[in-house]
């Protein structure tokens, strides 16, 4: 028995001859935050759906709950909340009607729950406003209400701050956070915003092309990334520069990242000795910093190449 | 069952067209009104007064019509909005989706033809075109529920197709060749098409004074007809939302 909530084992999904999700094999954890993070059209959204059972597998398996899902799981369905692409609501009525009208569907018990999750999201109850009128973020909000009024387990979030002012990201992000810690919920939620998983996520997995190229805890993914000494000289220093490193300091360790950057990867060299060094020997030295690679660095040398926020 | 058939109904709330749409109901029994002022005389049958305003066209061609508008609208705004993977981890069953949708229609119908009923009588009564008869308004009742119940069930290929669109376009124009083919071929089989294998039924005792069916009258054989097309209708709308995601 494990502690996985989601697990899918050599999970695959071909659309005619295009294989959208290659052999993923995702684990999430109870009681945590797993982002799912990639560039758009990088199978995400797919890999929800089969978790949802809304699209067939081609090959492979999914485990809900420890349930096998094959096809529409109405068992699994309860205890799951989810948002997947942008959610559609009628027109036609106001957002609390709309919530109404799934929480008369899904036949929840509890008092108040539409009133409860209007308010943690921040929209009006019992408003007269129709959703037709709604700004793309209201709309975000009142999906999100309506993956949660009826008190989940498991939350399924493909790009939730989509369409969101940064203030509202904030809000969800919080409010999100808050549900995984405070009342024990399991979130999948994908983003093709870096920051966004960096700042949400427990657990992360990336994914690119539909292939999960790695898969690991946020804080094990962090210390992965290389702290590094960030120096600033002149166009026309930097040749001197490398032979002063590594003649003086005997530095093999490094790279030279443009025509004025260098990169010193062994952190435990005396920054102002460097400074004094290269001063002494007539280089400009313009800045000299200790830094981290970012996600976004590691993101990018991972999936080998840019396009992400 | 009943809980999504509510639903359905509070989900049709301002769309003011689809209650519009109630008011051709009063169509043909105008139309019937200003045949009798101007072209009949007063004191008539008033079986050839329902005739006109309610077995003729409104049976053929517009409440078909309306009907097909009506299943199309039902279906195609869940699916402009991609409302139906909502809907589907809810979960609802595909089928009961279907026939909670088919239920609407079955209502819709039956009050259609009850506005047409009581449209029939307040305008052949109350301008004296014919005396008030209970006998006849009772058939009249009785007829109208009878086409309102048996007529959605002829729609029911209709819905079915509007379920495995996407579009509108397709269901609408659908709708239109369905009707006037249940016309024309009237005088052709009447056991082909549903819409005529309900005028049989509905006028199996061939007391509605004018009509002239061209074929023996044989009910069985049109339950059949409308059976078979709804069984094909069923199969069709399950396949097509079982692709549907």
């Amino acid at each position: 028995m494990n502690d996985f909530v989601i697990e899918t084992k050599q999970l695959t999904k071909i659309y005619g001859e295009q294989t959208v999700v290659s052999t993923v094999n995702l684990h999430v954890k109870k009681g945590r935050i797993y982002g799912l993070l990639g560039r758009n059209g990088a199978g995400k959204t797919t890999i929800m759906k089969t978790i949802l059972g809304l699209t067939p597998i081609t090959s492979g398996e999914v485990d809900v709950f420890g349930k096998n899902i094959k096809g529409r799981e109405k068992r699994v369905y309860p205890r799951i909340g989810a948002i997947i692409e942008t959610p559609g609501f009628y027109p036609n009525l106001t957002g609390t009607e709309n919530l109404e009208i799934f929480e008369k569907l899904r036949g929840t018990a509890a008092p108040q729950a539409v009133e409860n999750a209007m308010k943690v999201v921040g929209l009006p109850y019992k408003d007269k406003k129709l959703f037709s009128k709604y700004s793309l973020g209201m709309k975000q909000r009142l999906g999100i209400a309506n993956a949660i009024f009826h008190d989940p387990e498991l939350l399924i979030l493909d790009e939730p701050t989509n369409g969101l002012d940064p203030i509202g990201i904030s809000e969800v992000r919080n409010f999100i956070k808050n549900l995984s810690v405070e009342r024990g919920k399991t979130i999948l939620i994908s983003s093709h915003i870096l920051s966004e998983i960096s700042l949400l996520a427990d657990d992360i997995g990336i994914i690119d092309h539909g292939v999960l190229l790695e898969e690991s805890s946020m804080s094990k993914m962090e210390n992965k990334n290389r702290k590094y000494i960030l120096l600033q000289v002149s166009d026309i220093d930097i040749p001197k520069a490398s032979l002063i490193l590594e003649r003086q300091f005997q530095l093999k360790d490094y790279s030279v990242q443009n025509n004025h950057t260098l990169r010193l990867y062994d952190t435990a060299l005396d920054m102002g000795e460097i400074n004094k060094a290269l001063v002494t020997q007539n280089i400009t030295v313009i800045s000299s910093q200790l830094c981290n690679d970012t996600l976004e660095d590691y993101f990018k040398k991972i999936t080998g190449g840019e396009g992400i926020a | 069952m009943l809980r999504l058939i509510k639903i359905e109904f509070l989900k049709l709330r301002r769309r003011k067209f689809v209650w519009l749409m109630l008011l051709a109901a009063l169509f043909m029994p105008f139309l019937a009104l200003l045949y009798f002022k101007y072209v009949k005389e007063t004191g008539g049958d008033p079986l050839q007064f329902y005739r006109w305003s309610a077995f003729s066209y409104t049976i053929f061609i517009i409440l078909p019509v309306v009907l097909g508008i009506l299943c199309t609208m039902l279906i195609y705004e869940e699916n402009q909005y991609d409302m139906l993977k909502q809907l589907w981890i809810v979960p609802i069953s595909k089928m009961g989706y279907f026939f909670s949708k088919f239920c609407v229609v079955l209502i819709y119908s039956i009050c259609f033809m009850l506005i047409t009923a009581v449209a029939s009588v307040m305008f052949s009564v109350l301008p004296g075109y014919v005396a008030f008869d209970w006998k006849s308004v009772l058939y009249l009742l009785k007829t109208c529920l009878e086409i309102g119940i048996i007529i959605s069930f002829a729609m029911l290929p209709i819905l079915a197709i509007a379920a495995s669109q996407k579009g509108y376009i397709l269901p609408v124009c659908i709708t239109l060749v369905y009707s006037f083919l249940s016309f024309s071929l009237m005088t052709v089989n009447m056991y082909l098409h549903p819409l005529s294998s309900m005028a049989v039924i509905v006028m199996r005792n061939g007391d509605i004074p004018g009509v002239v069916l061209t074929q023996a009258i044989n009910v069985p054989l049109a339950f059949l007809c409308i059976c078979i097309w709804d069984i094909a209708a069923v199969l069709l709308a399950n396949i097509a939302l079982g692709r549907r995601k």
